[in-house]
């Protein structure tokens, strides 16, 4: 049962769009794509369009996007624009984009020069969470909402602002529900299927992910527990979407049983107050304050303790940290965890450096094989130790 | 640390050493009033900073998209660029000292595609080579490598941190976020390093900080003549100036000595080599190897009046009557005039007009984009780039190299590249007109 609804899940994931969206489409409503988890889904949900997170996925090559943002920049980026210049994006009346890193932020000058999209929305976000720096993060989604409300011919007031909060909240109290089966001692669903279902929470409308959410919710209830003999793993890192990834990974024994990843744990802000009396503010204060990215300077305390905190409370083996080529900002949150585990011996760490759209073979599963060894080992010998005493 | 302990210290023992040596190779031609006076102050500063160290006075660390005028206005305390010590090695010293900060880097983590300027800043971090600073300052101008270099100087240094936000847009707004910014930033300074701010001392700082910018908008004017009778080396170090020496004398007295050369050897009209040639360099300087440029000018008589790092924006001076428009005047410097800053945090649009403008300005025949490996920022916009240059009608070249690292690149392989593309391309095509 729980398989069927995960083959579902995995259709819905499969390419850029689903019958989800085909069907809002058809009903006459917008869908407005989104590069980055600092862009509000419920600004872009109360101005009665579509949220839809932008992704590679289908895409089998880059050469459009290599033409525009050359091969220096990250393949995440690169696919998604070379889908959009070649018209697989077409289906959007909107987008979305940021200055979440120089990549998204290339990409928005290529969607605006490059595409047929009517809207294009831009939100500068600040580089630090620091309450001096939050009004202009709010003031931003004030502009954006203008700019739907006048894109859209709608009116955005507090009610429907506090409408998409409590539909995206239920989003993502399901989403908690599975992460709290993933973290049992014995785990009812993998970190790939884990992270599909994260996946497909962004690309559909919210009430039919509710549907499908609480189908394999009772479903995974009835499945028998996995095994996590060989490993716990909790993953941090950049953009991931490619479930086979983790598939990979988990190929080799072991199961990653939490995650700070952007499309999957990170994006599960605790729930908002469904009955603030200003509903944007709420909506800002959450995103701007929680789920810290890579982009955020002077927030990886932050982000170590929230690491910390995850891997204690799912009760890890060790971390693997991935991130795509070409990203800078990973780049320095994987000095700084080196730096940390250097000094402070917490859990043994794998970092994977990774392009988009490629299926990891033989190296990825010689790397984890041998990191599920060592991790092995430091357990054998941490018992052994524990028996002499 | 003190003096001593800067001094034992191989990395900084060599600057010391190299530097009177490379004063004596230039000072060969005493008309090279600009490289000399660079070099001259370069002394200057790093003798100031062991004097400061010797006297156990704080320092601030801060990245390469800061300027230093509200540092300096604090009585005793002296900044510290991350990146001083690899760019000292890689354009006056020895580049293997360099390529030692980006290998050093990468083998405590930093991956291999980011970015070397930031390598060259954490390699030397990492070897203990900087004294400790009281707090430190990020900004996030102009790309996402200041974003990887000033989280891991926050993490290193342990100290206080404070960040600095540059919005996306050009437009009044940015300026004055960044202005409430640094009126933030003035109580964290003063409160980490003991020292208050004097608003005299930021008025004198900036006062010398308009006079670096007018001595550059004179000098940029200079290289605008053609030919041009000024080495085409000099012009990546506006950037280095500005992070190093604006809102110091320092700053003045070097940009004093550009212009004086520009004048003299214009009025003069000195002709070392036939100009044949103007390129605007649209990226990074050749680092490991300035004088690829002198081999540029003599063997294809092509001239570069001035790059990216170069072109120093002229958008006023600051207003130093009250505190208000002194921050206001730094905000809008930091955003609208720091070479990179200015072009590379918003759309592409900019980048493009900048360009434009460049061109006809310095009267240039073509564009060389020589993109800098690890330059994302550029390199996403290069398809928007090139469709520009070819709808203006503007010959562009485009190669790889890696600014502070000639393992990329090789020396050779630059040439190489450049000499075709001028030999075969733009004198062709001149001849043609």
């Amino acid at each position: 049962m729980a398989e069927e609804i995960l083959r579902e899940v995995n259709g819905l994931i499969s390419g850029i769009t689903n019958r989800h969206v085909d069907e809002w489409k058809a009903s006459g409503k917008p869908v407005v794509g989104y590069f980055c988890h600092y862009v509000p889904r419920e600004v872009i949900m109360a101005a009665g369009a579509l949220p839809l997170r932008l992704r590679g996925a289908g895409s089998e090559d880059s050469s459009s996007g290599d033409a525009y943002l050359s091969s220096r920049l990250c393949t995440f980026a690169r696919h998604v624009m070379s889908l959009a210049i070649d018209g697989h994006y077409d289906f959007l009346d909107g987008e979305v984009s940021s200055n979440s890193c120089d990549h998204v932020r290339r990409s928005a000058d290529v969607f605006r020069k490059k595409t047929g999209i009517a809207f294009h929305g831009f939100l500068s976000i600040p580089r630090n969470p620091r309450e001096s720096l939050y009004a202009y993060y709010l003031e931003e989604l004030r502009k954006l909402m203008a700019g739907l409300e006048e894109h859209f011919g709608v009116k955005v007031g507090p009610d429907e602002l506090r409408e998409a909060i409590r539909q995206i909240n239920a989003n993502r109290d399901r989403l908690r529900t599975i992460n709290e089966m993933r973290a049992e001692d014995k785990p009812k669903i993998t970190g790939a299927e884990a992270l599909s279902i994260h996946i497909a929470s962004q690309v559909m409308p919210p009430a039919a992910f509710i549907d499908l959410a609480d189908r394999l919710i009772e479903a995974l209830k009835e499945r028998p527990g996995l095994d996590t003999s060989r490993g716990r793993l909790v993953m941090v890192g950049a953009e991931l979407d490619e479930p086979e990834y983790i598939e990979a990974i988990e190929s080799q024994g072991a199961l990653v049983v939490g995650d700070l990843l952007c499309f999957g744990g990170r994006s599960v802000l605790a729930p908002l107050d469904e009955n603030a009396a200003d509903p944007l503010d709420e909506i800002g204060r959450s995103y701007f304050f929680s789920a810290s990215c890579a982009r955020m300077i002077g927030d990886f305390p932050k982000r170590w303790e929230e690491l910390n905190e995850l891997y204690a409370k799912v009760r890890g083996d060790g971390v693997v940290f991935e991130r795509i080529i070409f990203c800078d900002p990973w780049g320095a949150d994987l000095h700084n965890i080196m730096h940390r585990i250097d000094k402070e011996n917490t859990f043994p760490l794998l970092s994977l450096t990774r392009e988009y759209n490629i299926v990891p073979t033989g190296q990825v599963k010689t790397r984890v094989q041998a990191f599920l060894e060592k991790i092995e080992i430091a357990k054998a010998q941490k018992a052994a130790a524990g028996g002499q005493r | 640390m003190n003096r001593q302990d800067i001094i034992n210290k191989r990395e900084w023992r060599e600057l010391f050493e190299a530097l009177p040596v490379v004063q004596g190779f230039f000072g060969g031609d005493p008309d090279s009033h600009g490289i000399n006076e660079l070099l001259r102050n370069i002394g200057v500063y790093m003798e100031e900073l062991l004097a400061h160290a010797d006297d156990g006075k704080p320092f601030v660390w801060y990245n390469l998209g800061f300027n230093s005028e509200l540092i300096w206005a604090l009585e005793d305390v002296h900044p510290i660029t991350i990146e001083l010590l690899g760019a000292l090695h890689s354009t006056i010293c020895n580049s293997q000292n360099a390529l030692d900060f980006i290998d050093g880097a990468q083998a405590v983590g930093i991956p291999a595609d980011c970015c070397s300027a930031d390598k060259l800043a954490i390699g030397a971090i990492h070897k203990g080579l900087y004294p400790k600073p009281a707090c430190s300052v990020g900004i996030n101008t102009p790309c996402d490598a200041q974003v990887l270099s000033t989280q891991v100087m926050a993490e290193l240094s342990g100290a206080p941190f404070f960040a600095i936000d540059v919005p996306y847009y050009h437009e009044e707004d940015t300026i004055l976020h960044v202005a409430g910014q640094l009126k933030e930033l003035i109580p964290f300074l003063e409160e980490n390093t003991g020292r208050k701010m004097d608003y005299d001392r930021l008025r004198e700082a900036c006062n010398l900080s308009n006079q670096m910018a007018e001595n550059l908008w004179e000098w940029l004017d200079w290289r605008k003549q053609v030919p041009l009778t000024q080495s085409s080396k000099l012009v990546g170090f506006t950037l280095l100036m500005q992070i190093l020496f604006t809102g110091s004398q320092k700053g003045v007295d070097v940009t004093e000595g550009w212009l004086r050369e520009a004048r003299e050897r214009t009025q003069r009209d000195e002709r070392f080599f036939e100009e044949r040639v103007r390129a605007i360099w649209y990226q990074d300087a050749v680092w490991t190897d300035l004088q690829i440029y002198d081999w540029f000018e003599r063997e294809l008589g092509l001239t570069v009046p001035v790059d990216i790092f170069g072109f120093y924006a002229n958008e006023g001076v600051i207003d130093t009557s009250t505190p208000d428009t002194m921050i206001y005047g730094l905000a809008r410097k930091l955003v609208n005039c720091h070479p990179m800053a200015r072009q590379f945090r918003g759309d592409i649009d900019f980048y493009v007009k900048d360009f434009m403008q460049m061109v006809d300005a310095f009267n240039a025949d073509c564009c060389i984009f020589a993109g800098h490996i690890a330059c994302k920022h550029a390199w996403g916009g290069i398809g928007l780039f090139k469709e520009a240059c070819r709808k203006a009608d503007i010959p562009l070249l485009v190669f790889e190299f890696d600014m502070f690292d000639p393992r990329i690149t090789s020396y050779e392989d630059v040439y190489f590249e450049v000499e075709r593309f001028v030999n075969e391309i733009v004198v062709p095509r001149k001849l043609r007109a």
